[in-house]
């Protein structure tokens, strides 16, 4: 009867309760951490399935995805009906994705201030537009959220791989 | 017009050291209760500085 863990795509998992659904896209990741760390009792990477959507209340889960500052994890109401009337407050409803995330403007590196997150014992969220350069001098121009490895012991470096979760970084 | 200049942000990535944040940027940590505004920040990679968020030379000493 109910479906756990449902393939949507190759690069997509479904996870749903009674209520609603949530769709994982790994790909989309930058390991903000948030959502493990707002509810620990749904969201479980040490667990498989890692979304367990009987361990909170619906309203705590809504509120958790709608923290993640990529689209990869977003919701929905199963029914249909009740989607129609989802506002703007929902970011990370199905039908209201981040803005940010689709509204790139090209190459005007300046005017908006950067925003940096510290996650608590994570990474370092960077939104907004900015000139990257790595010590060689090169640079490129770089306009949407990305993720600063703050632990010092990503394999993607300088990006958050997510290893802190796994290597007791504290920070 | 803004009297303001015009700041172009820039991240450089410092090797062996620390990111390096120039511009317009606002920094935010919870844990630590920062929201704070400045034109320059140089944010901890290696994640022994005894100051984070911020860097403080601690990497000199680290095995990176």
């Amino acid at each position: 009867m109910e479906k756990e863990n449902e393939y949507t795509s190759r690069n997509e998992r479904a996870y749903k309760n009674d209520e609603i659904t949530v769709y994982w896209k790994p790909s989309a990741c930058i390991h903000a951490s948030s959502c493990y760390r707002e509810l620990i009792e749904v969201f479980d990477p040490g667990s498989r399935p890692w979304v367990n959507m009987k361990g909170a209340s619906v309203e705590r889960i809504i509120e958790t995805v709608n923290l993640c500052p990529t689209e990869a994890l977003t919701w929905k109401w199963n029914d249909e009906s009740k989607n129609k009337q989802v506002g703007a407050g929902h970011t990370n409803h199905i039908k209201y994705k981040r803005p940010e995330l689709y509204n790139v403007k090209p190459a005007t590196s300046s005017d908006t201030p950067l925003t940096i997150k510290i996650m608590p014992d994570g990474p370092a969220i960077v939104e907004g537009s900015y000139i990257l350069k790595n010590s060689e001098g090169e640079s490129k121009i770089v306009n949407s959220i990305s993720s600063f490895c703050r632990c010092g012991k990503s394999s993607t470096s300088p990006f958050c791989d997510g290893d802190h979760r796994t290597n007791g970084f504290s920070g | 017009m803004k009297n303001e200049t015009h700041k172009q942000n820039i991240i450089e990535v410092i090797e062996g050291g620390p990111l390096k944040i120039s511009g317009s940027v606002n920094l935010q940590d919870q844990k630590r209760g920062i929201n704070s505004n400045a034109n320059e920040v140089y944010l901890c990679r290696c994640g022994r500085s005894a100051n984070k968020p911020y860097c403080d030379g601690s990497h000199k000493e680290s095995d990176k």
